[in-house]
């Protein structure tokens, strides 16, 4: 408790001073409670003891508790609302905050890139340079013949060689059409050609089992 | 005055262990063996006899009468200087320190003979408190010491009607651990705020 470090702020200690003051009233409040259940049981008593007037007083004097009781629910309602209040509106400065921050750091951004017209003129440089760079590719192609175009391709072609590593010679892909159909009806033909194969032995066997 | 008792836990009968109605156990018996067991039966028994009836101090003379230490069907009771024993022991290591005495005279407890009896260490209820606190998204709301012990909010949590010593002793641990500040004007207008 000792040590004040700034975590508890102003708004802090003032939340809690609402909040004892509302414990106070509930603290009354069950005093009272108390003290009305007292005067019924001392009306009881006096009205056993045919003390009527006496027992009247104390049904009075509950009657004037329940009203105080009464009151200090609506000042506790009251008290509520504006503790309430002031821990909303504490939520709504930490809103407020945050978006403040978020906002300062986009418009740093912002200003990092250059506002609009930056953006604009980057863009517009960008392709200034595209367009140039095209313009010296078609210039450098346009300058070489068919032959020294050829060599150029060849020598990248080595060179991707190169970089690659090992010198592979990639099988050509197929340019026949997959012979799937075919190799069914092959197979089919096999069969049948095995199985004559084949039928001589069994023609043979056959009649022995027979 | 004898501790303040949550009506809702004093109605139901505390069920007593088999050992209560053993009348031996109301001697402590002088073999060292024996009597280390009979020590740590008679923590259990005291360990859940205040939990149950949510008693958080224990004093010697007080409960002399209670029927914890008192099984009138037996006509037995534990002597004082066993309460006082035992009590101890539960204040040691070996007994895991789950009783602290109050007042100034020493380990054994002589002021007073009024003790602490932590069925859950000020450390333990800190984890409760700081459970329910994220549980109920609290953190960084003011809340008095009151509400959190006797408020309508809390009614039905575990912490509720807790000593408000206590309260305030389990969340100084929440204090040290940079997790919680206590602040106020006061002993009686105390609130806390946690991280």
């Amino acid at each position: 408790m000792g040590s004040q470090n700034s975590k508890v702020s102003a708004q802090d200690k003032a939340i809690l001073d609402m909040k004892v003051q509302r414990d106070k009233l509930h603290q009354y409040q069950k005093r009272i409670k108390v003290l009305t259940d007292r005067e019924t049981e001392i009306a009881r008593e006096c009205l056993r003891r045919n003390d009527k007037s006496k027992a009247l007083l104390a049904l009075r004097r509950k009657k004037y508790q329940e009203s105080l009781l009464q009151k200090t629910d609506e000042q506790l309602a009251s008290l509520e609302i504006l503790t309430n209040d002031v821990e909303f509106a504490v939520v709504q400065r930490d809103v407020l905050y945050g978006l403040q921050q978020g906002t300062k750091v986009l418009k740093e951004i912002h200003k990092e890139m250059g506002g609009i017209e930056g953006v604009e003129r980057l863009l517009g440089e960008s392709a200034d340079a595209q367009a140039y760079q095209k313009e010296i590719s078609e210039m450098l192609s346009g300058r070489m013949t068919n032959q020294d175009e050829d060599e150029v391709e060849d020598e990248l072609e080595a060179l991707a060689k190169e970089v690659n590593g090992v010198d592979i010679e990639l099988p050509d892909a197929p340019t026949q059409d997959l012979e799937r159909k075919e190799t069914a009806k092959e197979r089919r033909e096999r069969r049948t050609r095995e199985r004559e194969a084949e039928q001589p032995h069994q023609q043979r066997a056959e009649p022995m089992l027979a | 005055m004898p501790d303040p008792l949550p009506p809702a836990y004093t109605n139901e009968t505390f069920p007593f262990p088999p050992h209560y109605s053993f009348p031996p156990f109301f001697t402590l018996q002088p073999n060292p063996l024996t009597r280390t067991s009979q020590l740590q039966s008679w923590s259990s028994l005291i360990l859940s006899y205040t939990r149950h009836h949510r008693l958080s101090t224990l004093s010697v003379v007080e409960s002399y009468n209670t029927p914890l230490f008192h099984n009138p069907s037996l006509n037995r009771r534990l002597p004082t200087s066993d309460i006082r024993e035992i009590l101890t022991y539960m204040s040691s290591k070996d007994g895991g320190e789950r009783v602290e005495w109050i007042g100034k005279h020493g380990k054994d407890g002589g002021a007073g003979g009024k003790c602490w009896v932590y069925w859950r260490r000020p450390e333990e209820w800190a984890d409760v408190l700081e459970s329910w606190v994220e549980r109920t998204g609290q953190k960084g709301v003011v809340l008095t010491l009151y509400e959190i012990g006797e408020g309508d909010a809390t009614v039905g949590a575990e912490f509720h009607g807790l000593d408000p010593e206590l309260l305030q002793k389990s969340l100084g641990v929440l204090v040290k651990k940079g997790r919680a500040q206590i602040f106020g004007a006061g002993e009686d207008q105390l609130g806390v705020k946690f991280f």
